[in-house]
């Protein structure tokens, strides 16, 4: 297990409670999960992806990670639609495990970047794991 | 003990090591090293892992009555019990069953030894030490066996894997006198190196070991008893030896995903408070030559063959890696939707992936002529259904959002490698 200070959080991401992050590049934005989080669920098995058009809610289920022991949901950090998913993921789901910056796992066209002040920052996001 | 968090003498190691540690039944364990679980479930496979189970507990049972409260405790009948000729269990020999209540619910499973005629050695579960020589105890009559709980003083590892005869060899002052030709469910020496009546088996580092072949993970191997105070050490010693074999540390999580696989159950998951009938492991029972009846009586006999159980232990296997969890909101469907029983165990066996329909493992790719297989896993588990399913059949798995089809199965993981005869592991 990683220690707090062992782990990867880049500057510039937001960080939502339930570790996922997302990051903002021009009018779209790419959703993955943080090193926190790969750590805690140990090698990934499977990613279970929404459809292309398919619309959430901030905070709502978007899909699941499946590692060797359990079912994780992931949810969307902010309110949009997907536009793309990271087809690497099906066959290679460990990658999100190798890197989980590089390896996102949806890009998203967020609907109100308002939302993102109810992010966590990097600072925010090490308090909460640092309890 | 119940909120008490209880570590094992490698915990020190395991958390220097960087394992991913988790509570399991009150013990903080390693779920697994760096290299993940992945890692370790494949190596058991192709090389070798090591596992601290010293969190398992160990009972002793003595005196000239042992045997006696053994047969009315435990469900298989030491005296017709091994191989088809159901010939007693003798010195060096040891055989899975349960403890059962008088409802025919299981308490706890074990694995009985018969160490000399007067003394066996009961393996329980984590935290079921207290409970299970407890059970001994009220179950006396007029015998005075001495029951010794050694739950924490004697320590526990596991080297599974097909490479682990020719590991465990360059430890042993005298291999030759322990390995070869030793069986399935057999094993030698004792682990305080003081006992009279069996013959020693030493360590290199001078110490005392129970060396037998039995595992928990469906591959060849051993679990290795010894005094607590010599955990640490042989477990370095195991690993610095290993190294070039590829032997690793394995955690709980590889443990749990390679049993499943096996068709191996989780004890108080896949066994449990219910009645112990209509399940996979009916085998673990006294059965006459009929298979009708019992050959002996014990606790729990009568209460079987009365049961009018109508639900079903039966175990699965997806044709992907997805999972449902395991829990109080998940459930089975028949293909029609309609809810028909509860999971017991949901995993990945990753070791194995779907060719044309039939499961294959990294251990059958080529025969199955697939040399380049490189499985994804695929789930397995238990379910408990209400009627009985034959393999193949297929059911659904829920938690009310995602549903995933899986197969009935009679075996899950192929070439399994823990009954392979000695001579090929060497």
């Amino acid at each position: 297990m990683k220690e707090i200070n062992e782990l990867n959080l880049p500057d510039g991401l937001r960080y939502t409670r339930d570790h996922e992050w997302v990051k903002i590049m021009g009018d779209a934005a790419i959703v993955g999960i943080s090193d926190y989080a790969q750590d805690q669920l140990g090698d990934i098995v499977y990613v279970e992806m929404p459809e292309v058009g398919d619309e959430f809610k901030q905070g709502e289920e978007f899909g699941t990670l499946e590692s060797v022991k359990a079912v994780s949901e992931t949810y969307l950090p902010l309110t949009g639609e997907i536009i793309e998913i990271n087809e690497a993921l099906a066959d290679a789901p460990e990658l999100v495990n190798k890197d989980p910056y590089e390896n996102w796992i949806v890009r998203i066209r967020p609907a109100d970047l308002s939302e993102l002040d109810s992010l966590l920052t990097v600072d925010e996001y090490l308090d909460l794991l640092n309890g | 003990m119940e909120g008490e968090t209880r570590k094992t003498v490698l915990h020190a190691w395991h958390a220097a090591h960087g394992a991913n540690m988790a509570i399991f039944a009150s013990y903080d364990m390693p779920l697994w090293y760096p290299a993940g679980a992945r890692a370790e479930h494949l190596a058991v496979l192709s090389r070798a892992g090591l596992f601290d189970t010293s969190h398992m507990a160990v009972i002793t049972v003595s005196g000239r009555s042992a045997r006696s409260l053994l047969q009315r405790c435990f469900s298989k009948d030491l005296d017709a019990c091994l191989g088809p000729g159901r010939a007693p269990i003798a010195a060096g020999r040891c055989v899975y069953g349960v403890f059962l209540d008088i409802r025919g619910h299981v308490i706890d499973d074990a694995i009985v030894y018969q160490v000399t005629e007067d003394l066996y050695m009961v393996v329980v579960n984590a935290g079921m030490g207290g409970t299970i020589a407890a059970h001994l105890a009220a179950n006396r009559q007029g015998e005075d066996p001495a029951i010794t709980d050694l739950t924490d003083k004697v320590g526990k590892m596991d080297i599974q894997g097909p490479a682990s005869a020719r590991i465990l060899r360059g430890l042993l002052q005298d291999p030759e006198a322990v390995l070869p030709g030793m069986g399935y469910f057999s094993f030698k020496g004792w682990f305080d190196g003081k006992e009279a009546g069996i013959a020693p088996v030493t360590l290199l580092d001078g110490t005392s070991v129970l060396v037998s072949r039995t595992g928990y993970t469906g591959e060849f191997g051993f679990e290795l008893y010894m005094d607590i105070a010599r955990m640490v050490p042989v477990w370095e010693t195991l690993l610095e030896a290993g190294r070039a074999f590829d032997l690793i540390p394995c955690g709980l999580a590889a443990r749990d995903s390679l049993r499943a696989g096996a068709g191996l159950p989780l004890s108080h998951q896949d066994i449990g408070h219910w009645p112990f009938v209509h399940n996979p492991w009916l085998f673990a029972l006294a059965w006459d030559k009929d298979g009708k009846g019992f050959s002996k009586d014990f606790i729990g006999a009568e209460a079987l063959l009365q049961c009018r159980e109508h639900r079903y232990t039966l175990p699965f296997a997806g044709f992907d890696p997805r999972k449902i969890n395991a829990c109080e909101d998940s459930w089975v469907t028949d293909m029609q939707g309609i809810r028909i029983g509860s999971i017991l165990t949901c995993t990945t066996d990753m070791a194995i992936g779907r060719a044309e329909g039939d499961i294959i493992s990294i251990a059958t790719a080529e025969a199955a002529g697939k040399k380049d297989f490189a499985p994804r896993g695929l789930s397995c588990g238990f379910v408990r259904v209400e009627m009985s399913l034959a393999a193949g059949e297929t059911i659904i798995l829920t938690d009310g959002k995602r549903r995933i089809t899986v197969e009935i199965r009679e075996e899950i993981r192929p070439g399994r490698t823990a009954r392979r005869a000695m001579a090929r592991m060497l």
